[in-house]
This record gives C-alpha cells, structure tokens and sequence, in this order.
C-alpha cells in the first residue's frame, strides 16, 4: 500500500508509445501493434460490451470507404452531431481516415446553432446521433445548401421514414466494404493523403459572446501534443479510462479518445450524463480526467454522506482526514513524510479513507487529472489527503488541451504547473496576460482571419486572455479572464473567479457569478445545488413545493447567507459580496445560461437578469 | 390567523411517507383552499394514492405534518380524522361487496350519531346517484363498476365532510362514465361546498374540473398553478395531456426533456 510520498507510478516518462505524425496513422499503428486487446467498452442493456482494436479498425475503415464512396473529398468537412458513444469515436476516425475534417456539435446544441456551425464549417455529411438528432437537422436542411448526406447512428422510430439522403450507419458501412471491394488500395491512399500540416479537426469554442469560432487543429499539432501527454500524464495500454464529457469539447477529444489511441488506454462510455457517478465506481478508473464540476460532485457527496453518518463513522473519518491532510501537506511542502505518520496513515486508508475512495469511485486511480475550469484549492488538497495525486492543468481549445500542468513530484496546489515540455510561457509586463507559444498553438479560427490575428501574433505567441502570475520555480497561477475583470465604482480591481470558486466549494452551490463592474460592490448570482438543498429543506422542515419555491424559502437563503459570509471571511473587504439573487429556474444543458460544460455564461447571465442584480443594488 | 391561512382547509408541510425502505413520498408541501377542487396529477407510482392515505391516517409518514382546518392530525387515528369532516374515497372504490348498497351507504355514517342528519344526507346522495335508490336493497358486489363508484362517493356524503379525497375516481370506467361522475363531483362541490382534493391518471378530465393542480413525479411536486395555467405548459401538454408537436417528419418518437417551468 503506497501513499502520496511515493509517487513512483505517476513518474514521467519520455519515448514515443505509438508513432505517426497524423491521425490516420497513429490509428493504423496503434491497431498493428494492439490486434485483439480491448479499446472500447460500452454499456448495452446493463451489459458491457468491449470493442478489440481490430474490430473497431474495420469499422472505421467501413466507415471512411463508406464516406469515400459518398464523395467525400480529402480536406472536405464532416460533421458528428451526438452524445459520447462509440459511434462518435468511430465516425471521428473513420473521417479523419477518408481524408477528412471532423468537426463536433453538442448534442445539446438547437437547430439553429445546428445550422450556423454546418454552414460556417461547410458541412458536406452530417452524422447524427438518432431521430431526436435528426430533427433538428431537417428543420433547418433546406437552408443548408452544401450538405449532401446524413448518417444516422441508432435508427430507432426512423424504420417509416424514407429520404434518400439520410442512411444509417450500418448502411454506410455495408456501402463502404462494397466500395473497398471494388476499390483496392483506396483506403491506405486516403489514409496517406493527410500531412501533419493538414487540417484535422475543427473545435468550436463555446463562445461567451457573439458567434462561437471554429478553432482549426492540425495533424502535427495534435500528435505533438499526444507525445507531450504522454510524457506528463503516462498511460499505459491496459489503463482504464472513463469517457463521459462531451467529445465536442478538446478536452475529451485529445486527453481522452486520442490520447486513449496514442496509448492504449481502455475507453469505457458512461450509459448516459446521469449516470456518471455509478459508472465511475463500476469501472473504477485508474487514470481520470475530469472537470472541477464533476470533483465538487464527489466532494459533496461524501460531505452530506458523513453528515448522515452514525457519530463513530463521523469521528473516524474526521481523523483520518487529518492524517491525510498531514500527509498531503508534508508531501506538497516536499518534506519527507515521518514514519510514524505513514502508519498512521495506512491505519486511517483502513478505518475510512478506502472507503469513501470507494465510494467515489477512485481507489484505482494513480492519478486524478483536473482542468478545463478553476478549481478550489481546498477541493484539490482534499483529493490530495484522500491519498490520490490531482493534478491541476490548463489549457484551451487554441492550446490543443494542455498547455501546463502541475507534475506530480512538484505538485503546488492553487497553480497551474509550468508548461509542458516543448511549450514557452510568458506573462505579458503591461496586461499581465499569459501567452503562449509551441507546436500545440493552433492554426487559427476558421473563416475569421481577424479574429485569429488578435489571438496569435506575428510572433507567434498566443494571447491566451488569462491574467496570471509566475513564481520563481516557474509555475503558473491564473488570477482571472481578463475580460471578467471587474473595476469598481471605487476603482479597485477585483478578480471574481477566485471567490467565485471558493463559493462553489459549498455543497450547496453549484456555480455563481460575481457582478461589480462600475458600481459600488459586488454581487453575485448564485445557482444552487438542487440536490443538497432539497435534502436540506427536507432535514430543516423547510416547506416547499417546486424549485422556485426553494429558491425563495427564508431558511435556504440563510443558509447562502452562511455560505457566502464564510467565503467572504477569505476576502478583503472590497472583494466581498455584499448580496446575492438566488437563480429561480432550474437550468439544463440546453439553456442558453450554461455552456456546454455546464457553466454559467457571465455575460449572458448579466444582461438576462438585468433587473434582478438592479434590484440587488436598489435594495 | 390571518385570513388567506383560515382559508387553506388542508395544510401538508415536507410530508414524507415510506413503505419500509422505499421512500414513496419525498417531501411534499401543499394547501387546499376551503371550497375548491384540488387535483394532484401524477404517473404511476408518483406518489399520489400515498399522499391520500398519509393525509386520512391510513399511513403514518416518517416525516412533516398534516393539518386540517388549523388542527394537528399527522398521524392520527383514521375514524377520528372522518369525525373532524376529513374523508377518503379509496382507489379501486372498497365497496364491502356482500353488504346491500344501504348498509354500505349506512358504513358510512359509522362515526356520525344524528340519525335524522344521516338521513337527510342519505336522501342527498340519491339525488345525486338515483340508482342507488333503485338497487337499495341489491348487494354492492353485484353493481357495475360505475355503481360501485358512485356507492363510494355516496358513501363518503353520508359521513357529512367538509374535504373529500377522491382516489382516481376514473378507474376502470368508461369515458362516458367518468365524464358523468366527474360532472357529480362538480355538482357536490358546487352545491354542498364540499372541498374536494382528487387524484387522477386522467389529466385532462381532472384540469378540466380542478381549480388548482399539483404535478407530482417521484415523490415530489414539481410544479403547482392553476389549472387553467397548467393546461398550458408545454411540459404539462406532452407529458399528460398527450399533446405533442409532430416535429418535421409529422411523427416523433423521441420525448424532450422535462423542464417544469
């Protein structure tokens, strides 16, 4: 039984896992030397199914031949319109395969930004994730000049439906093993066809304000990067792997499913996005890579679940989470942990840790990997004392994921790591903005040269629009979006994100958003953690009947109030919110309030509940 | 106390009920107005035949409380609840089937002791059910599923309430049927002043009637208004009223997802 003072497993290591300086190739390469190991598994009717390397190489193949025969041109566009299934990974790759440039839309995406994203990308083959998916592309087709085909993953109510330009998966797959019958040769030519300065993917960056941007990922940067991550986060063939956030966004895309090819890491989809919590215990990852939201879950789940416990389970587990926050700060401070304190430590892994690690999930992990949002340092120091490494990283869909990352044997909790290897890092002396230049820097935004010269410069370095700061070992910290920089009415500076994230270490808060520009102070939106709150009420005899009603009840704002009075107590006086609205709707993936990753857009929220922050500062 | 809470002749507050470990009530807080129908909609297994029978003391929930005209009565002795003028037409009606439609209406003024009262309201109830007068002396298990529904409703009248509640009256019956009895609930409502609180599968039949509506899925309420409000939530459309947009391929198979707003 090791602890956080050996982290021997998490040791980086350099050399090349799976050559290829393109997408196809890693493919072909990793299939040629994995055969008949698991790649994939997915849930199908309460059973996993795995997916060997080989047979998942003759889907794709089927699939880009498939495409070929559809007329599918190299360098054309393809489109995946679904949730994170196999199918998506498949199609990606079958794409990228035939030659082509595969871009991702969120399923949870209307039909109209269906529309734009096919039209701004040029769109040729749609593939979709079933008939709900489906809809939202004939409502808008006949607007859509250059899309020829749409595929349809699972046929399920389409077996009335007739238009020859929609077929189903297995029928582009049938068409394609004709197709490469009658064509020997075709599909390795298309394979070759990409060079590492072609264009692979296409992320659209989620878009706080105005239209999103098409962010253009190269061959060559990718697989860049895939060398890097497999220098800093190491995974081996064998690893499992969870695949659950949306494949749309970079994050899973790169860290996850390429990753995953360059490695040989198992993918194991989750059901569906509510299930994550009981999939995560059944796989049990032993590298996991997830956002700071899907953290405070864990967190808060074992936060009310002690609290429901007996008074001897609350004590033990009180105790040993003492002793592995010793640890964990021993460890951070790099002294080396005193011998007694290690069998103290073996002692409280046995009386309570294991099992709350259990019950998240995570007493696989050599790992735990967070990025893609801030996180609360306490969030991370107590992933840290549960005795599993988190290592916090950054990047961006411009950085092609990470960009920097905290290494294990140097981990600083509240900084981001330095670079990766290969990467340079500056902080800009006027704006203090962080920029960025590598291989991993992408090749700008697609259709808006404007845009793209304000974000890389002739330099060549990346205006990344995070404010932060260096210290002396050369590990980053972000202080702030630059344009979220909030300037009082009195003229200070004030940074929201920081307190925003220590609010959102509550159980009972899931995001805020803090308002202060040009006035007297500040205020935030607050959307509470439905879940906890309700559980709350229920304990507290607290009447309510629908969400609104909890948004409004006295003792659930007192119960903020004492949430947003402790974080406030962290906080200079200027920096602290004086009061907040409680957001009265329950809000899903498909509001426009929340991006796809589920966080609150500050802008959109500002200006959508106008009148309720004046009344915040009538009041 | 003020005037609006003198008003609400049924109060439950985070009531929580549980058939041993199963949890079928998760917290729920609703009000009745004295003289109004109120109906609470849910699908199967929401929750809703368990609220009736936490409220009438058939069960004791593990939490919250249950308070009828200002009074106290979680957790109470049944008959004492039907004395304060509280009582429960069951689902699947319970006639006692060898009994004659007359002992069966008589059953019903168990708890009452004014024989000229329990025959005033006897006569009462025949006018609202005449064929009940005619099969007086029949056995109630020989009635039709429409008869022994009325029996029910019959026999809560003679017990003299003030609140009914009424467990999907429309079980098992024809549209004709339930239309018909729906209308005679109305009527006692409109007419006696009796407050009605009805539970119903069929949603459109009970926004139809019902001043004030609860939607009710897994235990909780997630939306309340008027129901003249409710028949026009597009969530409260698909999921009850069984209206849906066809989509663009004039059929859909898939279901949105619930929002409750």
């Amino acid at each position: 039984m090791s602890g956080l003072w050996n982290l021997a497993t998490v040791e980086r290591r350099s050399g090349v896992l799976t050559p290829g300086d393109t997408l196809p190739q890693l493919f072909l390469n990793a299939v040629a030397a994995r055969g008949d190991a698991v790649w994939m598994r997915e849930k199908k009717l309460g059973l996993w199914r795995a997916w060997s390397w080989r047979e998942a190489a003759v889907a794709v193949r089927e699939i880009a031949m498939g495409l070929a025969a559809l007329g599918l041109q190299p360098g054309a566009m393809a489109s995946i319109l679904a949730n994170t299934v196999v199918d998506w990974v498949l199609a990606d790759v079958g794409i990228l395969c035939a030659g082509g440039v595969t871009n991702g839309i969120y399923p949870t995406d209307s039909a109209s930004q269906v529309e734009y994203l096919c039209a701004d990308s040029g769109t040729c083959i749609l593939f979709v994730e079933d008939e709900e998916q489906l809809d939202k592309l004939l409502a808008v087709w006949p607007r859509l000049p250059l899309l020829q085909h749409a595929i349809v993953f699972d046929m399920k109510g389409l077996g009335e439906f007739d238009d020859a330009r929609v077929m189903s998966l297995a029928a582009l797959r049938e068409l394609g093993r004709a197709f490469d019958a009658a064509n020997p040769g075709e599909y390795e030519r298309r394979c070759a066809s990409r060079g590492p300065d072609d264009l692979a993917i296409l992320v659209y960056t989620s878009g706080t304000t105005g239209r999103p941007k098409g962010a253009m990922q190269l061959h060559g940067a990718i697989t860049w990067t895939l060398r890097q991550i497999g220098v800093h986060l190491p995974q081996v063939q064998g690893d499992e792997r969870m695949c659950f956030l949306p494949l749309c966004h970079i994050a899973e895309r790169v860290l996850g499913a390429y990753s995953s090819i360059y490695s040989g890491a198992i993918l194991n989809f989750v059901e569906n996005p509510d299930t994550v919590a009981e999939n995560v215990r059944e796989i049990s990852p032993t590298v996991f890579f997830a956002v700071p939201r899907v953290w405070e879950k864990f967190y808060s789940g074992v936060v009310i679940a002690v609290k429901e416990a007996g008074r001897v389970q609350q004590l033990a587990y009180r105790w040993a989470i003492g002793v592995g926050e010793r640890v964990a700060d021993c460890v951070l401070a790099r002294r080396p942990v005193p011998q007694s304190l290690r069998w103290q430590f073996r002692l409280a892994r046995f009386v309570a840790l294991d099992n709350v690690r259990k019950s998240v999930g995570i007493h696989r992990a050599r790992y735990l990997l967070t990025g893609a949002a801030p996180i609360s340092p306490d969030l991370v120091r107590w992933f840290m004392a549960l005795g599993v490494p988190m290592l916090e990283g950054w990047g961006m869909t411009e950085t092609c994921t990470v960009g920097m990352i905290n290494r294990a044997d140097a981990i600083k909790v509240g900084t981001i790591g330095p670079p990766i290897e290969g990467v340079q890092a500056r902080i800009d002396a006027a704006t203090g903005e962080i920029q960025l230049r590598g291989r991993n820097v992408f090749a700008g935004y697609l259709n808006q040269p404007e845009k793209t010269a304000e974000a890389i410069d002739a330099d060549g370095w990346l205006h990344t629009g995070d404010v932060g700061e260096v210290d002396a070992e050369g590990h980053f910290r972000i202080t702030d979006r630059m344009k979220d920089i909030i300037i009082t009415a009195g003229g200070k500076n004030v940074t929201p994100s920081e307190w925003e994230n220590e609010l959102k270490f509550s159980p009972y808060i899931t995001d805020a958003v803090v308002i202060g520009d040009k006035r007297p102070y500040l205020v935030c939106i607050v959307m509470i953690d439905q879940e906890n709150v309700e559980r709350f009420a229920q304990d507290h005899d607290v009447p309510f009947s629908n969400y609104a009603s909890l948004t409004r009840a006295p003792e659930v704002l007192a119960l903020i109030q004492r949430e947003v009075d402790k974080v406030n107590a962290k906080f200079a006086r200027v920096e602290q919110v004086k009061r907040f609205w409680l957001l009265d709707t329950q809000l899903g993936a498909e509001d426009e309030e929340l991006t796809p990753t589920m966080k609150l857009k500050r802008k959109l929220v500002e200006n959508k509940y106008a009148s309720q922050i004046e009344a915040m500062y009538r009041a | 106390m003020n005037s609006a809470a003198a008003d609400e002749i049924l109060v439950l507050t985070n009531v929580e009920s549980a058939y041993g470990p199963i949890r079928a009530i998760r917290g729920v807080s609703l009000k009745v107005r004295r003289g109004e129908i109120a109906t609470v909609l849910g699908s199967n297994g929401a929750g809703k035949t368990t609220i009736l029978k936490t409220i009438s003391g058939i069960l004791d929930p593990t939490r919250g409380s249950v308070h009828f005209k200002g009074a106290d009565i979680t957790a109470g002795d049944p008959a004492a609840i039907v004395r304060r003028g509280l009582v429960h037409v069951p689902e699947g009606r319970e006639v006692f089937p060898l009994l004659s439609v007359r002992e069966n209406l008589l059953m019903g003024a168990y708890t009452r002791r004014d024989r000229d009262g329990v025959a005033r309201d006897m006569e009462q109830a025949f006018a609202y059910f005449p064929i009940l007068k005619e099969r007086l002396h029949q056995e109630a298990g020989l009635l039709s599923g429409g008869q022994q529904q009325m029996l029910a409703i019959a026999r809560a009248l003679v017990a003299a309430p003030e609140l009914i509640l009424l467990d999907e009256p429309s079980l098992g019956l024809s549209p004709r049927l339930t239309y018909e009895i729906f209308e005679i609930v109305v009527r006692i409502n409109r007419e006696r002043g009796t407050t009605v609180l009805l539970v119903e599968q069929n949603a459109s039949m009970a926004l139809n009637v019902a001043d004030y509506g609860y939607v009710l899925e897994n235990g909780r309420i997630v939306m309340e208004d008027r129901c003249a409000v409710l028949r026009e939530k597009e969530d409260v459309k698909e999921f009850y009223l069984g209206m849906k947009a066809g989509g663009v391929r004039g059929e859909r198979r898939w279901k949105k997802r619930k929002t409750w707003r």
